[in-house]
């Protein structure tokens, strides 16, 4: 149907680009703008060219930050998204599951604020409940500073992620393995398919779209990780667990170099982008998998 | 020109009147402001359940002369407060009236910035003139004029110890560095941790190895190295730095120490987690408030043999109260302070483990650690600036990150210098 006037659609679109406009296009233009200027926060900015830009790439804890996130993102791939596939195809093979469902899915509703200092205690080298238990068993020389050793910290942040995340997945995961169809799966019990080799030869690929999706928002979800991070470990020790959001924090807020930060920002921001296009790519040159 | 048509013209109507509500929408939430205009803001780091009260006492002293008058206080955890939180909300929409600041090169920066009113005239033609020795005010000067209401004046370290485990094995607070290696290798030996600390947030170890270095190297050279004017890896800084490794090696500091954040290094410590706890002259109201029945005194650190710096030296910083430049409400902030300093809430202060520096507050402490703090900042021994808040963040966080290395024996004194002073270069 064509519009009775040809301000109608401007007038009908004006809305929703306004609040655009204020939260999205106008945050990112002033953070590109300050990226290439020198700032404390305080009286006025001046012009710095590309400096920023050329002291990010240099910068070796910027740099350190991005490997730190490729190893979250890696571990999270499988104590998130594979833990909850594998997590709704034991769930959705069972009756009577909600208990668990819901259990499992708790995590996911606490504050991660909440979750960081609930796993700070667990964790505490001194009274944590962890080195309790490892100490009551007997097996001191496993108690460890989990979160102040550079070789055990990341790794303690990566089980925290997954222990809340995976019920997320679990959900997404099962919204989509209850959509595969019936009588599919009966065909192939009745040619004698395990359950196992229903699942993972059957049910995996016909969710694949779903796992594609899950795969894209752990990756994505995990460049733009924080709150576990910032309240865990601050970034520490040594910046072991210093990840490009911290940093960008760090920078700006506690150094006061708010066009540093930008840069750090935009940089981030182009690195998302990139990402999502290459999936969306991937994606789009693998679309002749099974639909259903 | 072509004409709306009706429906066209209802939409329009309607995104009018939906402006013309929102007009009086902003109108209100406007006046909401305007009416907050008689309400004092005070940015504060948590003074602990007692501190709370006084603040409460000193805000209706003030409410009680100014009716339709509040006070509000945003209190923010100390670590969050010096470094993100403060110039947030400095620069934010609804700036403090007034804020809790630490003196030296931030009330400067402050000063320099915008954010800190200059008080001189002020104080002379109000109470609080005679309220403070005319000298109280020097350590809170920036550029030549009074900015800075002091509240007390912090010693940043000093070595806590447990009495009891020291009477338990015969200990006495040592006048030398190697009497205290001593005691701490008879307490290891004992299977007691020599010292507790909660250095998550880098300054703990980082307060505590400052002073070390400064009575090592000097404090002129130490000034100098945290002013930029020589290098943070110069050969004589790494030398003072091999003590930390030495601590390192024995054993002596808990191995949660860079994992564990200061409050919960003061729980550990509260629990007989160790013999001693190197903190602050505030640990004095955490005590009161936390462990009331533990048995704790304090001593300076030891001289240390062939030291460059004075070995009597202490490392504190004066404390106190900015009042925004850019408020409308100085008078009356300067209203509050009177009241805030009298000899009623000053009494109050001192129950509480503070340590105050009106007339009256050193004519008579009440707390008996809190007079030998007093007595031991103005002993007149040099006054050794803390990293964090003596100087420049940037730089005390290079340092402190380096001794935390070293503590943790991840670096050598030499990489975690050289790998601070390059980070302070390209920044």
């Amino acid at each position: 149907m064509k519009p009775s006037s040809r301000w109608t659609p401007f007038i009908l679109v004006s809305p929703a680009l306004l609040i655009f406009c204020f939260i999205v296009l106008v945050p990112l233009t002033g953070t590109l703008g300050l990226s290439f200027a020198r700032w404390n926060g305080f009286g006025s900015p001046s012009f710095a060219g590309i400096e920023n830009y050329h002291r990010a790439f240099t910068d070796s804890v910027f740099l350190k930050s991005f490997r730190n996130v490729g190893i979250y993102i890696l571990a999270t791939l499988f104590l998130e998204v594979l833990v909850g596939l594998i997590l709704a195809g034991i769930l959705s093979s069972r009756i009577n599951t909600t208990v668990y469902r819901v259990a499992l899915f708790v995590p996911v509703m606490l504050p991660m604020v909440v979750v960081s200092v609930l796993w700070r205690f667990i964790y505490n080298p001194d009274f944590g409940l962890i080195n309790a238990i490892v100490r009551k068993l007997g097996f001191e020389s496993f108690a460890q500073v989990w979160l102040g050793d550079p070789k055990t910290a990341l790794l303690s942040i990566c089980f925290v992620s997954g222990w809340v995340y995976s019920g997320f997945y679990l959900a997404i995961f099962t919204a989509g393995l209850q959509r595969v169809p019936r009588d599919i799966i009966e065909s192939a019990q009745l040619d004698g398919a395990t359950d196992s080799k229903v699942f993972w030869k059957i049910k995996v690929p016909m969710i694949r779209s779903v796992s594609e999706v899950s795969a894209l928002l752990c990756i994505t979800g995990g460049i733009q990780g924080f709150d576990l991070f910032y309240v865990m470990t601050g970034g520490g020790p040594y910046y072991t667990t210093e990840v490009p959001t911290t940093y960008m924090v760090r920078s700006v807020f506690r150094d006061q170099e708010i066009g540093f930060g930008s840069s750090l920002a935009v940089l981030v921001t182009f690195l998302v982008l990139i990402i999502g296009f290459v999936f969306s790519r991937i994606r789009k040159s693998g679309e002749t998998s099974i639909e259903y | 020109m072509r004409k709306f048509n009706a429906a066209t013209k209802r939409l329009l109507a309607g995104i009018t009147v939906m402006a013309l509500a929102i007009v009086p929408l902003s109108a209100c939430s406007k006046s909401d402001s305007d009416s907050s205009d008689k309400i004092l803001r005070i940015s504060t780091i948590p003074q602990g359940e007692t501190g709370d009260k006084v603040w409460a006492q000193a805000a209706d002293i003030f409410k009680a002369n100014n009716p339709g008058w509040d006070v509000q206080f945003v209190i923010q955890d100390d670590d969050l407060y010096e470094t993100v939180g403060l110039p947030n909300q400095l620069t934010g929409s609804n700036p403090p009236d007034a804020y809790y600041e630490w003196a030296g090169d931030r009330i400067v920066q402050r000063y320099n910035d915008g954010f800190a009113a200059a008080l001189d005239d002020k104080i002379a033609s109000s109470k609080l003139g005679s309220l403070f020795d005319a000298s109280t005010f020097n350590a809170g000067k920036a550029n030549g004029k009074i900015v800075m209401l002091p509240i007390g004046q912090d010693v940043t370290n000093v070595l806590w110890y447990d009495k009891d485990i020291f009477a338990k094995y015969g200990l006495t607070p040592p006048a030398t560095w190697e009497e205290l290696m001593t005691i701490c290798a008879k307490l290891k030996a004992a299977g007691i941790t020599p010292f507790i600390m909660g250095n998550s947030g880098l300054w703990v170890a980082g307060n505590w190895f400052a002073h070390i270095y400064s009575r090592i190297i000097g404090e002129k050279m130490y000034d100098e190295i945290m002013t930029l004017k020589k290098p943070m890896n110069s050969p004589e800084l790494v030398d003072a730095m091999k003590i930390v490794v030495d601590m390192k090696k024995n054993g002596y500091i808990n191995p949660s120490a860079n994992s564990i954040a200061d409050n919960e290094g003061y729980t550990l410590f509260f629990k007989g987690g160790g013999a001693m706890l190197p903190i602050g002259s505030w640990i004095v109201g955490t005590q009161k408030d936390e462990a009331p029945n533990k048995k704790m005194d304090f001593f300076n650190i030891p001289a240390i043999a062939g030291g460059k710096g004075d070995q009597t030296s202490v490392i504190g910083v004066t404390v106190g109260y900015v009042i925004n430049a850019k408020s409308k409400k100085i008078d009356k902030m300067i209203e509050f302070f009177e009241g805030f300093f009298s000899d009623e809430i000053t009494a109050a202060w001192q129950k509480q483990g503070s340590n105050p520096v009106t007339k009256t507050a050193m004519a008579e402490q009440l707390d008996p650690l809190q007079i030998k703090l007093g007595k031991l900042i103005r002993s007149g021994a040099p006054i050794v600036a803390p990293p964090d808040t003596g100087y420049q963040l940037k730089i005390a966080d290079a340092l402190n990150l380096a001794t935390s290395q070293v503590l943790d024996g991840v670096k050598t004194p030499q990489q975690a210098l050289d790998e601070a002073q390059a980070k302070i270069s390209k920044s």
